[in-house]
């Protein structure tokens, strides 16, 4: 046999579309995979020029799915800039909104794009993958998926006036106070959503045993962890301060000022892929390769601080026996118990007196040149660095988006998994739908990341080294 | 000075028989009358000088539209304030003004509360009607108060007018020609150079869109107080 | 009674209109007993496939193959509804024209990279000189602006076009909405 490629095109039931290649060698055995991020959107390069102050809604227009992260972190970056610090109310307000989206994002990802899975199996007809299908066989399961990310939207539309590219989040803090009357209604929905999260939770538990091969080789490898923390060392994905772990456990270098993110955290161009790959700089690349996400958060953190989602993590933590957790299939256990964790947090935020005050904004006008935000997108760490003039106007924009970061571990782990289940003389539509799930498992965020596309094909091609065609199958 | 006389003038607008004083423009007349004509540069309070064309109309007798807001009114004439060629021309100037600059509403400071935005669900326009251009312009915010932004502007010139008839500063002109004209401080000085500004923010408030704007505030907190030009012409002329 | 053969893709957007599709929320139940959703992002088919009655595109033309794709779409389908600002303006995703591709990939693949500093060439698509809004390359059947769209409207939209009535879009969104 000559050297050949297969290319599963569009990767599907993900956040944006990239494609998978995995080169066949002359003996049949699968070399290599890779993900290929097939497009690019710029914002680097025409922010500049802009006002900072159009900053939070242009980097919104990066992802429709965490625009409340790019809020977040362009919010943060912009009030170093103006050297303000919001009130209490208005960080709080922050990061009620920026837990809302957690929620519905990790909701999304596992109720609308993973659950077919873990119903049907890897194996069930490609047909019959989808919450459309779910809404069928499993109405209850699909109801309860969308009301629960209805809830985290709903929040977000409250506190920060739209679903989707808020506009309440403001540099120096939020736009409006919140109501009583909001507060009431979103607290009232509190035990009846935690009830879903839980049956979420209990119903991946109970379904994991059969799993165990996916568990195994669903990007089953050791890598460093980032992730950031607070002071005490628990689950932060608003304030704190960077943290690198190793596959060990042991910290190699904490409390990072985001703002020094550079001097750990460098960036590699992959020729064929517009998605960059961060590495940690003092391990080089690609030694330096990161984790970052739910899985990262929990396996760094040491306490989630809140009860319920406090002990899940007891459990959670047994599965790595001392050690981080290092199966990129228990990203979806992780996301689980960061739903449970997000319900519990809101609704101790919005008790807080603190929260419902009406000093929600601090104002200012731009006292340093430069600034840099940071905060826990539901994907991972996301950087927002903007250079400003004495004016106003960005001269520069740096950013690193959360999936961006799991870019070197997402190649390893289509890699492993490729290596596993694709037997490159019978290749199953099952097998191929693996590789994609462990793309899932990452719930990358490609729309962001620089924003992706594939070709529409469902063919598999077949090429030798010099990439011409030799054969095309079909997928079915 | 010899003054004109002011005469009473009988004509039609869209079939309704409407009088109005010889000095009147068919958009005066049409808006007392309760007519809808649309508009862009306009503002009332303000001189007309009919850069936008929004406002055409149609004239029995007459083979072109012209701008009813700088028409004077003539006896007898026929008004047709709309027509299937008035709305088509409209949607094609509309869509010119988007697709000149480069105005994405989603991210403007001032979407929501925008003229050109609300022109746009007026006149139920779908999407641009020509290409767009994709001209990018240097923003100046050098103005501790404001920002000018010429990626917005439509060159309505409503900023000059209120400049030199309302504040009586004239700080601002138009400079360059066709695609590349441009809203200007004194002799093209930074806005923070510029000796004639009085920094009153009246440009900003009767500004239709996003081209010139209140520096450090959100979208969420842009208020746009175009009245308070009428209004405040209306007191002058009642003291 | 014979569903409707939706077809949904996103192009050079962010998304976030089809997030505002799951927006929707129970009423996507409604939704899905009228219609069968035969390619969209949400489900695993890997072909655009023949004979779709309605296909909802997000996002702007942005490379070679967001062209051929749409080319491909307008065989196929129907009826073409381009959905949000950017498949109808091109919206923040046609922000890269202002500089150019040239300068864009310069700043992302040499100025922000700390090593192996060069374009992506291999595999990835070639972008297009400008982005453009899909009208600009096929007809378009509907517009519904909105960035993104608003959830209210896109139901209203596809109640109208499954039990035939008439709606005013332009009381339901607009650019910026």
């Amino acid at each position: 046999m000559q050297n050949r490629t297969i290319v599963i095109d569009p990767v599907t039931r993900i956040e944006g579309h990239a494609k998978i290649t995995i080169d066949i060698d002359k003996s049949d055995k699968v070399k290599d995979a890779k993900i290929h991020v097939t497009q690019y959107r710029g914002f680097e390069k025409f922010c500049e020029g802009r006002m900072y102050t159009e900053m939070p809604a242009l980097t919104a227009r990066t992802c429709g799915i965490c625009p409340v992260s790019h809020v977040i972190s362009a919010t943060k970056a912009i009030d170093e800039i103006l050297g303000v610090t919001p009130p209490k109310a208005g960080t709080n307000i922050r990061k009620i909104v920026n837990l809302a989206q957690l929620l519905q994002s990790h909701t999304l990802n596992f109720y609308h794009l993973s659950s077919p899975d873990f119903i049907y199996g890897f194996d069930a007809p490609k047909e019959d993958r989808n919450i459309f299908k779910m809404m069928q066989t499993h109405p209850e399961m699909a109801r309860d998926g969308i009301n629960l990310r209805a809830f985290g939207q709903k929040i977000i539309e409250d506190l920060a006036g739209k679903r989707i590219h808020p506009t309440g989040i403001i540099p120096g803090g939020a736009a409006h106070k919140i109501d009583e009357s909001t507060k009431e209604a979103i607290l009232e929905q509190i035990p009846a959503m935690l009830k879903i999260a839980q049956s979420a939770l209990e119903f991946f538990r109970d379904n994991l045993h059969k799993f165990q091969e996916e568990i195994d080789y669903l990007g089953a490898f050791p890598s460093l962890f980032m992730a950031l923390t607070n002071k005490e060392g628990t689950l932060e994905h608003y304030d704190g301060k960077l943290c690198f772990m190793d596959s060990e456990g042991n910290i190699l270098k904490d409390r990072i000022e985001p703002r020094d993110y550079k001097e750990f955290i460098g960036e590699t161009v992959e020729e064929d892929s517009y998605l960059k790959s961060p590495y940690y700089k003092p391990l080089g690349y690609p030694q330096g390769m990161y984790r970052v996400g739910a899985l990262a958060r929990l396996n760094i953190a040491k306490t989630c601080g809140t009860p319920l989602a406090d002990k899940e993590l007891k459990k959670f933590k047994a599965l790595g026996a001392g050690k981080p957790v290092l199966n990129t299939f228990y990203y979806h256990y992780a996301r689980l118990i960061e739903m449970v964790y997000a319900l519990e947090k809101i609704e101790e935020l919005l008790k807080s007196d603190e929260t419902m005050s009406a000093n929600v904004r601090s104002t200012s006008t731009v006292s340093y040149d430069k600034g840099v935000g940071c905060s826990e997108a539901p994907r991972g760490t996301l950087f927002h660095e903007y250079h400003v003039t004495k004016d106003g106007i960005i001269t520069a924009v740096n950013l690193i988006i959360a999936t961006g970061n799991n870019n070197l571990a997402m190649n390893a782990g289509v890699k492993q998994v490729a290596q596993k289940f694709v037997d490159t003389k019978n290749i199953t539509d099952g097998a191929l739908n693996r590789v994609e799930a462990v793309i899932r498992c990452f719930d990358p965020c490609l729309s962001c990341s620089t924003h992706a596309l594939g070709i529409v094909s469902s063919k598999i091609e077949i090429r030798d080294h010099n990439k011409k065609i030799i054969r095309v199958i079909e997928r079915s | 000075m010899i003054k004109e006389k002011v005469r009473v003038k009988n004509f039609k607008i869209d079939g309704v028989c409407v009088t109005g004083q010889s000095n009147q423009t068919i958009l005066e007349v049409a808006h007392d009358n309760d007519i809808e004509i649309p508009t862009m540069c306009h503002l009332r309070g303000l001189s007309n000088v009919g850069s936008c064309r929004m406002c055409i109309v149609e004239i029995e007798g007459r083979h072109e539209p012209i701008p009813s807001c700088t028409a004077k009114i003539k006896e007898g004439m026929e008004v047709t304030t709309s027509s299937p060629r008035i709305k088509a021309a409209r949607e094609m100037i509309l869509s010119m003004m988007f697709s000149e600059r480069s105005h994405t509403c989603s991210t403007c400071v001032v979407n929501g509360d925008c003229q050109l935005q609300s022109k746009s669900v007026e006149l139920e326009l779908g999407h641009s009607f020509t290409p767009y251009l994709n001209q990018r312009f240097e923003v100046d915010a050098s103005h501790k108060n404001f920002v000018n932004d010429p990626n917005r502007c439509i060159l309505c010139t409503r900023c000059i007018r209120v400049c030199d008839e309302i504040e009586g500063a004239h700080a601002l002109d138009l400079f360059g020609r066709g695609l590349n004209t441009r809203i200007i401080h004194d002799m093209d000085e930074p806005w923070a150079d510029s000796t004639s500004c009085t920094s009153c923010g009246k440009c900003v408030y009767v500004c239709p869109t996003g081209a010139l704007y209140e520096k450090d505030i959100s979208e969420e907190e842009v208020v746009k107080k175009r009245e308070i030009i009428t209004e405040l012409v209306k007191n002058r002329g009642q003291r | 009674m014979k569903k409707i053969r939706l077809g949904t893709i996103w192009l050079d957007g962010c998304s976030g209109c089809h997030m505002s599709f799951l927006d929707m929320d129970e009423r996507l139940i409604e939704i899905a007993e009228y219609v069968d959703v035969v390619y969209s992002p949400y489900v695993d088919m890997k072909e655009f496939p023949e004979s779709v009655d309605l296909t909802i595109v997000e996002g702007a033309l942005s490379t070679d193959h967001d062209l051929r794709i749409i080319k491909k779409i307008r065989e196929n389908s129907k009826l073409i509804l381009a959905l949000g600002d950017c498949a109808i303006t091109g919206n923040v995703s046609a922000m890269k024209n202002l500089y150019g591709s040239e300068a864009v990939l310069q700043r992302g693949y040499f100025e922000l990279a700390d090593l192996n500093q060069k374009y992506p060439s291999k595999v990835v698509p070639t972008l297009l000189e400008s982005v453009i809004p899909l009208h600009e390359a096929v007809k378009v059947d509907y517009f519904l602006p909105g960035c993104p769209t608003p959830a209210d409207a896109i139901y209203e939209m596809l109640k109208s076009l499954i039990e035939g009535t008439e709606i005013k879009i332009h009381e339901l969104t607009r650019f910026g909405k």
